[in-house]
Parts: structure tokens; C-alpha cells; sequence
């Protein structure tokens, strides 16, 4: 019986020993012919597609990177090699360390609203007895708004005049009214906020996912014991959740480290480079001066956050494993 | 580990609670505070996650001035249809909206064609190199979007090999966006849980590999290729940053590249009809295709782990 | 065996697909007539102001069967335009601001039209200075100049009248300007003066504006060796006026982010009272923002009474690609000739123009800067008189004063950086009420002096 291990091309290669009445014969020479006729060349023109669209779009423009950043290129004049200079001009460019900071805010503040939130709101919604479809339905509706509607939407809601839809509204309640984007202090977490509205509903789902695997029984025989409900959340549901929630939190830090549209459509990195985050100094270096790029320090720059990214990763695999170990 | 899709799965919506008993629920304790929180959270839910989509809508009606100086009422000088149909015509978001159909078409059958490839040779024809391919898709997995984007570009403009900038090209939209591992990921493991004697049938009945893609296993995948299909739509009616630099020329942008810009030149009550347009498609495919959508992001969840 | 010859099939398909994307790839055959392509309107433009430019190149067409006009929509922004020269996707004329053209010209992304350009009728009568802009430093003639404009200050007569202020005389210094904003502020509740602050070199440019006016200069020297100044105490003065209208006055509204189109949009709803910007914005205030004319001012920037304070004036230059051949130059110079220069030059060229813009309700007679001399300017003007549709005695503040005032380019050397390096001062200011004005510009100067010396 065929089982899921086995290679279909078993099937059809010659290149297995054959068995005539049990003898065995000489293994059949692996001549081209053999190899289309085996289906090597249908195999390979399945695969054509995903190596060649992989192998432009993915796996070449990765080695370019590396390539580029010991570069200078400006696509007029060939490029030439100027060894660690990108890196270097990067190192010293006073709006980086704002960058940075500011990216980091804002990954942290998008954990803070956008990571214990979701949580809840699943474990409520999993126990819904009704209406269950009308809470994910809700829950997901601002994640499927394009993302450019949603933060144009914001910014009208952000006016910071008091006649602005959200001072109007807090403004019923004696609240405001507030500067929002127009203040360096209050600027980032309104793009927190948008941006917490906007995709903490994928992870309402993820987690709605995953506490339907969670084991009932446990659960039974938490109440036989006579566990609260708090206790049953807190010593059930979150230790079988602590795979799904290590890498929600994992991928959402490496998603918010890459910001870009929020900070380039509400202020476009202002006020004051308050909203400057690293994807926007990226995309500043690269298409910001209309005289032509500078395409090497911006690959420099896209490779150490990348590289920071892949330390950060392995060091957060490695303080959880313990956690996660089942 | 994920469920089967063809069979009936505990779904988001058919598996029940299983955190507070039914006698737990009789308790007052409980049935006021933790209904009371579902409550709550259902009120919340429709307040925040509904409320600015329902403002917009109004708003996409209203006249401008309306909006501007009272947000927050209800049509106090009636309601301006016409935003919607100068947003379509004289805006041009019609134009703009075909725009963003085009693309995403383009980029769905790209996606689809090369992961169901892709992912019928990797799981069934299983050639010996197969491992080697493998270990390379996930490793773009691993690689943040940011590392691709400049030499991306660079490539666009300058292809090595064709002296033909691809900018301004629908092709350039297309074709990366083809590049999705997750998308390859998700097919395979999907027909690596097919049944094999489907095919060793197929096989005995004297079907060759491109038989056995077309009529076996393509018309098994509808549910991989159905949520496959919903995301690749998605993601292609919500891109900007790329299709901002490789776009140029304003007639064939995109609905997320064109709306910043024309926003200085529109009148607010036009341009929020024009946002709400925009958002038509997305939310309607949500409401039919919901399955699709929650249970894709269900498995997301469960894939990348 | 059945899948090996459906194999062999498949392999000979895809081939001959490739062949087929790579042939189609290549360059279309040439054809007898010279096909260019044109900037036109800027994306957005009405359906009227469209079929303007269409009906203008109908009459080019007309008179030039040999060449074929391909118009493209075209607007000049800064990334944008990168990536179109990078990609060589530029139209074969296109425009670029004073800023950039000679920077371009110097590296070689615009055509050499010296000897078509000289041949032009009224070549000698250019302004020097403003050929000069698209003139190269070896002397070459990169670019013809589109429209010449001088920074203005544009009020609204009705908030003028709102507050008690008299709408035909704009604040003619800075102290008065602050008072006038301060009044509308208050008996308004609009916002009296505003000025654009976007992270988009806007801010650095109206802020240069400002202190250009009060004498201050943002370099000394050209070229990457160039000193920037960008801290010097005019701009000292200009941040702290700035601040305190901002905070001591409150007349600057409550938002601050505005860049070209949102502030002239803005303007156009009547929220704002005063604000600066180039003299020739009134086309956009129609074109984009349907503005009710009788609202419009136009008066000229409050200078001090100094040697050095002067006006920052700025202009468009029209170019042509590099890669353009000797045809296609030919035919781009005859287009410029045509659609940008003659109306200028030549009577009835001149009044065909107005009538054809007056038939789709745009702007004719908006104040601009003279081309060549003032004397053409003058008789230019008197030619389209009779259709002059703009409210040109509202303009009379800006007419009658603005040949008084000393035009001072704007700084030459990495213009855009100056700007941009000047953005976060003035977003600091006008968002942080403690903001320490003198490191501002100390840390804005060292960004500008580093992009200077790289030529960036």
C-alpha cells in the first residue's frame, strides 16, 4: 500500500533493480533518454514555473542585496566596489539612531496593544454560545480593508482640529482636543493605534484557531478539581497555547520592525522625524532623492536589519525553547 | 499539525466552548462577568471594528461641508450621491478600480500556477532533488521583505539579461508576486495529505504526470486552491509599496498608489466615496468567501509554527 | 510512451512562448513620422482642462504632419522622477524644476539642444538669468524654461474682511503679517497664517522663502564646495517668528502637515488666511480645487529692510531625453517652441492659446515672471487682455510691487537636500512648544553641508 512516503516516481523511473520471475537484473543504464523517459523532464518542467519565478524574484535579488551594499550603484554609470563605505555612511547618519528608536517603539507599542488584546478577545469568542460567526466576522473585517484606505480613513479621523471626528467624539465626553499626528509626542502611537486596528484581527483568528485544538478533557478535569475559571486560563489555556503565542509574538515583532506605510502615508516620517522608522530611511536612501538613489546604503541598511532580525530570532528561539518544550 | 481540509474539520465555528462548564455558567459570578465581558467585547467589536467602515459609508454620501463641520451627524442637508459618481467618473476611480482587477488577476493566476506546479512535483513526482528545493523555499520564508526590495527594483529597471526596463509593466507586478513560499508550502503539504491510491489508480488506468495534474489532482484541490485564491487576491487589491515604485504612469496605478495622490485634488466627500469604492470589492469577497479567509489565516497560524 | 511525447510537446511550447515574450520585448519598428512623447496636465486634471491640451495638440499636429504627439500625464515629484530616469520611462519632454535641471544637464540625463535652440527666432531675447538656469557649466543649453514664478503671499479678501482688515492692503512687513494673522485667528476662528510643513522638502522650501526675505542665505559658494549656512541668524529669526505664531498667537490653525496641494486645497475651502507659495499656484486653486475667485489675493512677500532680503524665485525648465536622436530632438524643440514658448513670443500664437483655454474654463493671465524682458511680459499680456478670466485686480498688490523686489535664485548647489535637511526644523518648531531653535538648525546645517559635499 502506497504510503504518503513513498516516491510517486517509483512509478514510472527505470531505475529501479527490476524483477523478472526473481532474478535480478543490472540496474538500467541512466542515459537522457532514460531520465525523460523516467518523467524526469515532466518533473522538471512542473518545477520550471516556481525556479525560475523563485530564482528572479526571490533567490537572485537576496545575493544582489549583498552584492549591492559593497557597492556604489546609481544606474547611469557601472557599479563600483567601495568595500564597508555604505555601512560606514549608514553607521553615521544622525537620523539612524532616531530610526531605530522609533521602530522599536513602535514594535513595542504594538505589542502592548496589539498582543494581550487579541488573546482575550479570542478566549471570549471561543466561548461564545451564540453569534459566533458575527464576533470573527467583526473581529476580521479590518484586516481584509486595504491598508491605504484604512490609514487615509484614520487621517481624517486624526484632524486635530476640535471639529475632527475624534475630538468631536471626545470632545462629547469633555476629553481634548488633541493633536494626534501634529504632535511628535502623540504622532507614533496614533500609528500604533491604526495599525492595531487594522491587523489585530488576524490574530483574534489565529488564536481562535488554535484554542479549538486545545483538549477538552483538560478542561473537565480542571473543573472536577474544582478549578476557577481563571485558574483553568491560566494553568490550561495558555500553556497549550505557548506555541501559537511564542510566534505570533516572534512574527509580529519581525512584521512591526518593518513599518513602512503607515509612517509614509500619515506624516511621511514626521513631524520633526518622529515617525522616521528604519523601512522609511530605507526607502529614503533608495527613491528620495529625485536626482537618483543611493542604492548601496540602502541595501546596507536593508541587510543589518535583516541580520539583526535573524539574531533577535535565534536568540528568542532560544530563550523559549524551555517554554515551548513539550 | 493541521486538519485534513477535505474532511469535515473542527472549524472556528463548530467546535463549542469547552473553557467554562455549563454549570459554570449557572453561577452568577460567571454568567454576569464573563458574559457580561463577552457582551462587552461584542459591543466593542462593532463599535471599533464596524464603526469607522459605517462612518465611511455615510460620509462617502454626504456632502463635504457636512462632513467637515458637523463628522459625527446624520445627513443634515440630505445626502450627495453624486460623491460616488464623480469619484467613478470624474476622479476616474473607475479606471483605477479595473486597474487593481487587472492586477490582481494577473497576480492570482501567477500564484496559482506556480504553486500548484510547484507543489504537484515536490509532493508527487517527488524527484531525488526535491529536498534541496525544499530547503531553499523556506529559507525565503526566513527572509524579511525588506531584504528584496531594493535589488528587486534594481532588477525591474535594469534586467540582467533583457535591455528592457520592466517598469510600467504589468509584468512586474505579476511575476514577484508569483514568489510566495507560503503559497508553495501550503499546496504541498495540502497533496502530500491526498490519498496515494488515487493516484497509483491513475497510474494503472495509464495516466502520465500531466494527466494525472490535470484531471486527478487539480480538480481534488479546490479547497487549498480556494483559500489560495482569496489570499492571492487580497494581498495583490491591498499592495502599495511596490506597486508605487514600479507604476509610474498614473492611468494604469492601482487603486492604494492612486488614492494618496489625488487626494489634494479631490473634494473630501468625493474622496471618501472614493475610499469606500475601494473598499467595496474586499469586503464583499470577505462576506461571501468568509470560510476561505478564516480558515486560511486559521492555517497560517498553524503552518508557520 | 503517451507522457513523453506530451512532455516533448510541452517542452517545444514553452520555448517558443519565450521566444515570442522576447521578441515582443524588443524595440518597435521605427515608422516614418517621428512619434514623441509629451509631459501634458498633471495627473487629476478636469476632463476640461484635458481636452485643452488635446485641442492644442491637435493644432500642433496640424501644422507638423510629420511629427505624432504622444502626451503623458506628468508630474514632477521627487521619487518618482528617479525611478522614470532610472528607467529611462521618461516622456522625450518632460519638465523638471530649476533646481534639478542643472544638475541634470551636468550629468548627462538631458539632451544637448543647443543648435536646435539657438536657431529659435527669439533666442536673444532671454533673460540671461533665467537661460542660465538651464544652461550646463560647460555651456551647454540642457532645457528651455517653462514659466518663471516669484514666492507670493496669497490671502483671502473675505477673512481679510471678516477680521476688519482691508483686503487690498496685504501686510506689507513681517511684524504686520503676524498682527493680520493674529486678527483673523481670533475674530475667525480660521486659521490666519499658514505655511507648509510636510517632510517633503515643501517646509524647507517656504522656510528658505521666509528667510530669504529676511536677508538670510541658505549657502555661500556652488558646487560641492559650497559652505552651508543653513543656521545662519536670519533663520534664527524666521524659526522664532514662526514659533511665536504658533504658540504665543495661536494663529496657525491646528494642523500643520500641509504640502503643496493640501495647503492650496485648504486655501481654496477658505480655511486659511494667509499663506505663501509660488505666484502661479492660482491655476491649480482652479483647476484642482475649484476655488470661488472672488475670495483670492495676491500680494507680495513681506521684505526686510535690508540689502540682502529678496524674494526666492523658482521656475520649471522643460528638457528633453538624453537618448532622444536627432529626429525626435528636432521634434521636441519644435513642441517646446510651440506649446511653451510662443504664446509668449508670438501675438497670435499668443490669443489662440488664451481662447483655447478660456473655452475649458482655465485660468488666462495668472502673474508670472517675465521669460525674456520685461517689456515682452508687458506686451504679452496686453495681447491676451481681452480674455483674461482671473481677478487681476485682486493680483494688483502682486503686480504693482513684485518688479520692485530683488529676485534671488534659489540656492544653487543640492538644493533638494537643503530643503529636506530644513523639513525637521520646521515641523520641530511648529510641534514642540520647547523646541531649541539654535541646535535645530546647527544639526540641519551639518545634514546639508554632508549632502553637499557628496554632490547628493
Amino acid at each position: 500500500m502506497a504510503t504518503v512516503d513513498d516516491p510517486i516516481d517509483a512509478y514510472w523511473t527505470d531505475s529501479e533493480p527490476a524483477r523478472v520471475s526473481g532474478h535480478e537484473y543490472r540496474r538500467a543504464r541512466r542515459t537522457p533518454v532514460t531520465w525523460v523517459r523516467g518523467g524526469g523532464l515532466a518533473t522538471l518542467l512542473f518545477l520550471l514555473p516556481m525556479l525560475f519565478v523563485f530564482g528572479a524574484f526571490s533567490w537572485y535579488p537576496i545575493v544582489r542585496t549583498v552584492i549591492m551594499s559593497v557597492q556604489h550603484t546609481n544606474l547611469v554609470s557601472p557599479a563600483t566596489w567601495v568595500g564597508l563605505d555604505n555601512f560606514r555612511a549608514v553607521l553615521h547618519d544622525p537620523l539612524l539612531p532616531k530610526a531605530v528608536e522609533n521602530t522599536a517603539e513602535f514594535a513595542g507599542l504594538a505589542l502592548i496593544f496589539g498582543y494581550p488584546v487579541p488573546l482575550v478577545a479570542a478566549v471570549l469568542m471561543s466561548e461564545a454560545r451564540r453569534f459566533r460567526g458575527v464576533y470573527s466576522a467583526l473581529a476580521y473585517l479590518p484586516v481584509v480593508i486595504p491598508p491605504v484606505v484604512a490609514v487615509l480613513l484614520w487621517k481624517t479621523f486624526y484632524d486635530a482640529s476640535p471639529t475632527g471626528v475624534f475630538n468631536t467624539i471626545l470632545g462629547w465626553v469633555h476629553l481634548g482636543p488633541y493633536p494626534w499626528l501634529q504632535s511628535q509626542q502623540t504622532a507614533l502611537p496614533s500609528l500604533v493605534l491604526e495599525s492595531t486596528w487594522a491587523n489585530a484581527g488576524g490574530t483574534v483568528i489565529i488564536y481562535l484557531a488554535a484554542l479549538t485544538g486545545v483538549n477538552r478533557e483538560l478542561y473537565e478535569a480542571a473543573s472536577v478539581d474544582g478549578a476557577s475559571l481563571w485558574r483553568k486560563v491560566w494553568h490550561i489555556t495558555i500553556p497549550q497555547l505557548r506555541g501559537v503565542l511564542l510566534l505570533t509574538m516572534i512574527l509580529q515583532i519581525i512584521g512591526t520592525a518593518q513599518v513602512f506605510l503607515e509612517p509614509y502615508l500619515f506624516t511621511s516620517g514626521g513631524p520633526a522625524n518622529a515617525t522616521l522608522t528604519v523601512l522609511l530611511l530605507i526607502f529614503d536612501y533608495a527613491f528620495g532623492n529625485s536626482l537618483g538613489g543611493d542604492y548601496g546604503q540602502a541595501t546596507a541598511l536593508s541587510l543589518m536589519l535583516a541580520a539583526f532580525l535573524a539574531v533577535f530570532s535565534l536568540a528568542y528561539l532560544r530563550a523559549t525553547r524551555s517554554w515551548s518544550a513539550k | 499539525m493541521i486538519a485534513f481540509p477535505g474532511r469535515r474539520s473542527r472549524s472556528v465555528e463548530a467546535s463549542g466552548p469547552a473553557l467554562v462548564g455549563p454549570d459554570e455558567w449557572r453561577r452568577p459570578l460567571v454568567k454576569w462577568g464573563f458574559g457580561g465581558a463577552q457582551l462587552l467585547l461584542l459591543v466593542g467589536l462593532i463599535v471599533i471594528g464596524l464603526g469607522p467602515l459605517v462612518w465611511l459609508a455615510k460620509s462617502a454620501i454626504t456632502p463635504t461641508n457636512d462632513t467637515i463641520t458637523y463628522p459625527m451627524a446624520l445627513f443634515p442637508h440630505g445626502a450627495a450621491w453624486s460623491n460616488l459618481r464623480e469619484a467613478w467618473t470624474n476622479v476616474q476611480v473607475g479606471r483605477y478600480f479595473w486597474n487593481t482587477v487587472e492586477l490582481a488577476i494577473g497576480s492570482w493566476f501567477v500564484q496559482v500556477f506556480v504553486a500548484t506546479t510547484a507543489g504537484f512535483a515536490l509532493s508527487v513526482l517527488r524527484p531525488k532533488y526535491a529536498r534541496v528545493i525544499t530547503a531553499l523555499l523556506l529559507t525565503t520564508l526566513f527572509v524579511p521583505a525588506v531584504v528584496l526590495l531594493v535589488p528587486l527594483y534594481v532588477e525591474i529597471v535594469h534586467p540582467p539579461l533583457i535591455h528592457h526596463s520592466f517598469i510600467d509593466s504589468y509584468w512586474a507586478v505579476w511575476l514577484p508576486a508569483g514568489a510566495s513560499a507560503f503559497n508553495v508550502v501550503l499546496v504541498t503539504r495540502f497533496f502530500d495529505n491526498l490519498p496515494r491510491e488515487i493516484f497509483e489508480a491513475a497510474r494503472i488506468d495509464g495516466a502520465g504526470p500531466f494527466r494525472l495534474f490535470w484531471s486527478v489532482v487539480l480538480p481534488m484541490s479546490r479547497p487549498i486552491l480556494g483559500v489560495v485564491s482569496v489570499f492571492a487576491v487580497l494581498a495583490s487589491w491591498k499592495d502599495f509599496l511596490w506597486p508605487l515604485l514600479v507604476l509610474t504612469n498614473p492611468d494604469e496605478q492601482p487603486l492604494s498608489v492612486r488614492l494618496p495622490q489625488i487626494q489634494a485634488q479631490t473634494s473630501l466627500g468625493v474622496f471618501l466615496a472614493a475610499l469606500f469604492i475601494a473598499s467595496l470589492v474586499p469586503i464583499i469577497g470577505f462576506l461571501i468567501f468568509q470560510r476561505s479567509f478564516l480558515r486560511g489565516t486559521g492555517l497560517g497560524g498553524a503552518i508557520k509554527g | 510512451m503517451k507522457s513523453t511525447r506530451m512532455t516533448a510537446l510541452l517542452a517545444v511550447i514553452v520555448t517558443s512562448l519565450l521566444a515570442v515574450f522576447a521578441s515582443s520585448v524588443s524595440s518597435a519598428a521605427t515608422a516614418k513620422t517621428v512619434t514623441i512623447s509629451v509631459a501634458s496636465l498633471i495627473p487629476g486634471s478636469t476632463p476640461a482642462a484635458i481636452a485643452q491640451f488635446n485641442a492644442q495638440v491637435a493644432e500642433f499636429q496640424k501644422a507638423n504632419p510629420s511629427i505624432k504627439i504622444k502626451p503623458v500625464e506628468y508630474q514632477w515629484t521627487g521619487p518618482t522622477f528617479a525611478a522614470k530616469l532610472a528607467a529611462g520611462t521618461l516622456p522625450t519632454v518632460f519638465e523638471v524644476p530649476f533646481t534639478d535641471a542643472r544638475t541634470l544637464g551636468d550629468n548627462g540625463q538631458l539632451a544637448d539642444i543647443t543648435t536646435e535652440v539657438t536657431n529659435l527666432p527669439y533666442f536673444s531675447k532671454y533673460n540671461k538669468a533665467v537661460l542660465a538656469e538651464g544652461t550646463t557649466a560647460k555651456g551647454k543649453i540642457v532645457a528651455l524654461p517653462k514659466g518663471a514664478y516669484a514666492q507670493a503671499l496669497h490671502y483671502n479678501r473675505k477673512l481679510f474682511v471678516a477680521a476688519g482688515l482691508d483686503p487690498n492692503k496685504p501686510p506689507t512687513t513681517w511684524a504686520q503679517l503676524a498682527a493680520d494673522a493674529k486678527q483673523i485667528a481670533q475674530a475667525t476662528g480660521k486659521t490666519g497664517y499658514a505655511e507648509m510643513a510636510k517632510d517633503d522638502n515643501t517646509a524647507g522650501w517656504i522656510f528658505t522663502t521666509v528667510v530669504y526675505s529676511l536677508g538670510g542665505r541658505m549657502e555661500v559658494g556652488r558646487g560641492t564646495s559650497a559652505q552651508a549656512t543653513l543656521n545662519n541668524p536670519k533663520a534664527v529669526t524666521a524659526l522664532n517668528m514662526l514659533k511665536k505664531m504658533r504658540w504665543t498667537d495661536n494663529s496657525m490653525g491646528s494642523n500643520f502637515d500641509y504640502s503643496w496641494g493640501d495647503i492650496n486645497q485648504s486655501f481654496a475651502a477658505g480655511n486659511i488666511g494667509m499663506y505663501i507659495s509660488g505666484s502661479d499656484v492660482y491655476t491649480n486653486l482652479v483647476s484642482a480645487s475649484n476655488i470661488d475667485p472672488s475670495i483670492y489675493g495676491l500680494g507680495t512677500i513681506p521684505l526686510a529692510k535690508n540689502k540682502t532680503a529678496g524674494v526666492l524665485g523658482g521656475g520649471t525648465e522643460v528638457g528633453v531625453r538624453p537618448d532622444a536622436n536627432a529626429a525626435a530632438r528636432a521634434a521636441a524643440v519644435k513642441w517646446i517652441d510651440f506649446f511653451y514658448e510662443r504664446p509668449l513670443v508670438n501675438k497670435a500664437q499668443a490669443i489662440r492659446n488664451a481662447q483655447t483655454l478660456v473655452a475649458s474654463k482655465q485660468p488666462v493671465g495668472v502673474p508670472a515672471l517675465p521669460l525674456f524682458n520685461k517689456k515682452q511680459y508687458d506686451l504679452a499680456n496686453t495681447w491676451i487682455k481681452p480674455y483674461i478670466n482671473v481677478p487681476l485686480a485682486q493680483m494688483k498688490p502682486f503686480n504693482t510691487n513684485i518688479f520692485n523686489q530683488q529676485l534671488v535664485p534659489e540656492p544653487a548647489a543640492s538644493t533638494q537636500s537643503v530643503y529636506h535637511s530644513l523639513d525637521a526644523a520646521v515641523e520641530a518648531v511648529l510641534t514642540d512648544k520647547n523646541a531649541n531653535i539654535q541646535q535645530l538648525l546647527d544639526a540641519a546645517n551639518s545634514t546639508a553641508q554632508g549632502l553637499i559635499s557628496q554632490g547628493k
